[in-house]
């Protein structure tokens, strides 16, 4: 069993049966199916972000990055009025991401501790002010995508992107998808000497292990799975542009992780869930709802050690 | 570029780079001493700038406003660290970011709902409001110099603080081993809490200095935020000379890469600190 924990089975298990349910209530209203698809996106970056801070020790503030190329790149690598195939683009995208984040890798990777976090932070900012002020890629404005691409596999064409429910599951197959690699990953070799060396990289480095090159290749892996999310975004909304790689939306991730509980991969789903959550219920409530939103997070960081995963896990494990 | 260009543009950089140290000056105090990355470090600049415009608009006189907003500020910053602060300071990083990304949220909206958000302007202080000439067809106001001197002075007196009273022995004392200070019998607590408040203060004061200068408007501390951050990378977290170095030279970088290529101009300082960082993984006066 991958997942370890009583508290993470019963999680996921009920996340996933009203997740699979949430279009068949919602169908006809297609602005919630539309908002449950975001938060289904976010925490697959947000659960990529959560395996590279909680589980590899590489606090990023630069991960929007990431999230934002994937969408750029989806708009300058495919021809602009033709369907091409989703997999074989998505493929193809996340391969150029992997490209990036192993040169950026390589860069970030030669400091640590808070020098890290602040190289990470930028990096990323560089990238948006050179999307920014770039006049071929659309400056501040962005780019547009005008044809969604099709998704058959083998001539199979079961997924229609321009219905909201199809691409809801597709969304949620991300989830899946990512939630069940990084499983994977941590359970495996590979995974054991990435978590040793962030508990204890001098002890890993002794046993003979090449600590850089093991965190290298997780930083590719959170990060294409990041710039996979961003692909997502930028299509479900037909565009891309800088506000997608600001420092605020790599924060912002970093919030919804930490309130999850960082490092437990399901407490980032929700983390986001809860923080999604959170931020439509107060912007309904008033005008002001960053004041509550501040403090509600104030106010969970006071209360909740580890994370409302932490909290459920004292409520359910014992 | 003409020499008289040149200079003004020299001065220019130099004066940002001053009002960037100010600022930066109380992250690094307070990451340096107590170990806490304070993200809303830049709402505390928000802060004092809006502060002063206030008292402006109600007494008048820029002089009284400054006091009254440094002396807010300060008690502000006492206020936080006791309520909120002191809280954390057995969790690990993150929670400090959590909960300072938390209080940018709170004074964002505060902000919002107190003054709203018009752009808003200070007037010069009558006094200052002059300029002296500089060369036959050009000349710079008198308050950005000024203002500059102010910076200077702020910046002797924290050096004279930090490395000749007993308050900076404690301070450097803290720095290095916290038990040990503790073990002495010195109250570490109230210890943090004055080099907090300290930090808050002089971010406030820099947004007062600054308010004469720029527009103050919304948003205003996340951007000058990530400047100080890579201020206090370049120069070393924790430094409070590496600061001084750092904040002059990504000023005097950022001004003339904005005449010289205006499109690169917003990279340009973020390539900088990433050269330095290859070169120097700790920055420029690592410890």
């Amino acid at each position: 069993m991958i997942f370890e924990k009583r508290t993470e089975r019963i999680f996921l298990a009920i996340f996933f049966v009203i997740a699979l349910c949430i279009p068949l209530f919602l169908e006809d209203n297609s602005f919630f199916v539309g908002k449950a698809t975001t938060i289904l996106i976010l925490a697959v970056f947000v659960m990529s972000l959560d395996f590279l801070v909680g589980r590899v020790g590489l606090v990023t503030l630069g991960h929007a990055l990431f999230y934002g190329l994937g969408g750029y790149l989806f708009v300058i690598v495919t021809p602009e009025y033709e369907a091409v195939n989703f997999w074989l683009y998505a493929l193809y995208i996340m391969g150029i991401s992997a490209v990036v984040a192993l040169v950026v890798g390589v860069v970030v990777l030669r400091t640590s501790g808070i020098y890290f976090i602040m190289i990470t932070l930028a990096i990323s900012q560089m990238v948006y002010y050179f999307f920014f002020d770039s006049l071929e890629f659309g400056g501040n404005d962005g780019l547009f995508i005008f044809m969604k691409p099709e998704t058959s596999i083998f001539g199979l064409n079961f997924l229609n992107l321009d219905n909201p429910t199809h691409f809801y599951y597709l969304s949620l197959l991300a989830v899946l998808v990512t939630l069940l690699a990084i499983k994977i990953i941590l359970r495996s070799r590979f995974g054991r000497i990435v978590e040793a060396s962030r508990l204890n990289p001098e002890r890993t480095e002794a046993l003979g292990y090449n600590i850089f090159a093991f965190r290298l290749i997780s930083y590719i892996i959170g990060s294409t799975l990041a710039a996979y999310a961003g692909l997502l975004f930028a299509l479900q909304y037909g565009y891309v542009n800088p506000q997608f790689m600001t420092w605020e939306m790599s924060g912002t991730a970093l919030v919804m992780s930490i309130l999850g509980g960082m490092g437990t991969i399901y407490g980032a789903i929700l983390g986001t869930i809860t923080y999604e959550g959170l931020q439509y219920f107060f912007e309904h409530m008033s005008e002001d709802w960053m004041l509550f939103m501040g403090g509600a997070i104030i106010l969970m960081v006071l209360l909740l050690r580890k994370g409302l995963a932490g909290y459920l896990e004292k409520l359910l494990e014992k | 570029m003409s020499t008289e260009l040149f200079f003004v543009q020299l001065i220019n950089g130099l004066q940002y780079g001053l009002l960037l140290f100010l600022i930066a000056s109380g992250l690094t105090l307070v990451f340096g001493v107590m170990g806490i990355l304070n993200l809303a470090h830049g709402s505390m600049y928000m802060v004092g700038a809006y502060l002063v415009w206030y008292f402006v608009a109600v007494t008048g006189s820029f002089t009284v406003s400054a006091i009254l907003s440094a002396v807010i500020a300060l008690g502000l910053g006492i206020l936080i660290e006791r309520v909120l602060i002191q809280r954390l300071y057995n969790r690990n990083h993150l929670d400090q970011v959590l909960l300072t990304i938390g209080m940018i949220f709170v004074f964002n909206s505060l902000q919002s709902i107190l003054w709203g958000n018009d752009p808003y302007g200070v007037a010069v202080p009558d006094a200052l409001s002059g300029s002296v000439p500089f060369t036959d067809n050009s000349s710079y106001p008198v308050y950005r110099i000024f203002a500059a001197f102010i910076c200077i002075a702020i910046a002797a007196a924290l050096y004279f603080v930090v490395s000749k009273t007993r308050l900076g022995m404690l301070i450097r004392a803290g720095e290095s081993n916290r038990e040990m200070v503790e073990a002495l019998g010195v109250n570490i607590k109230s210890l943090y809490t004055i080099v907090f408040a300290i930090g808050v203060m002089l971010a406030a004061v820099s947004g007062i200095i600054a308010a004469p200068m720029r527009s103050i408007v919304p948003g205003m501390g996340e951007s000058v935020l990530i400047t100080c951050f890579v201020v206090v990378v370049i120069g070393g977290m924790g430094s409070i000379k590496g600061a001084f170095v750092g904040a002059l030279l990504v000023g005097v970088i950022s001004t003339f890469a904005a005449v010289l290529m205006p499109t690169m101009s917003n990279m340009i300082i973020y390539i900088f600190m990433i050269l330095v960082l290859l070169v120097k993984p700790q920055g420029l006066f690592a410890k």
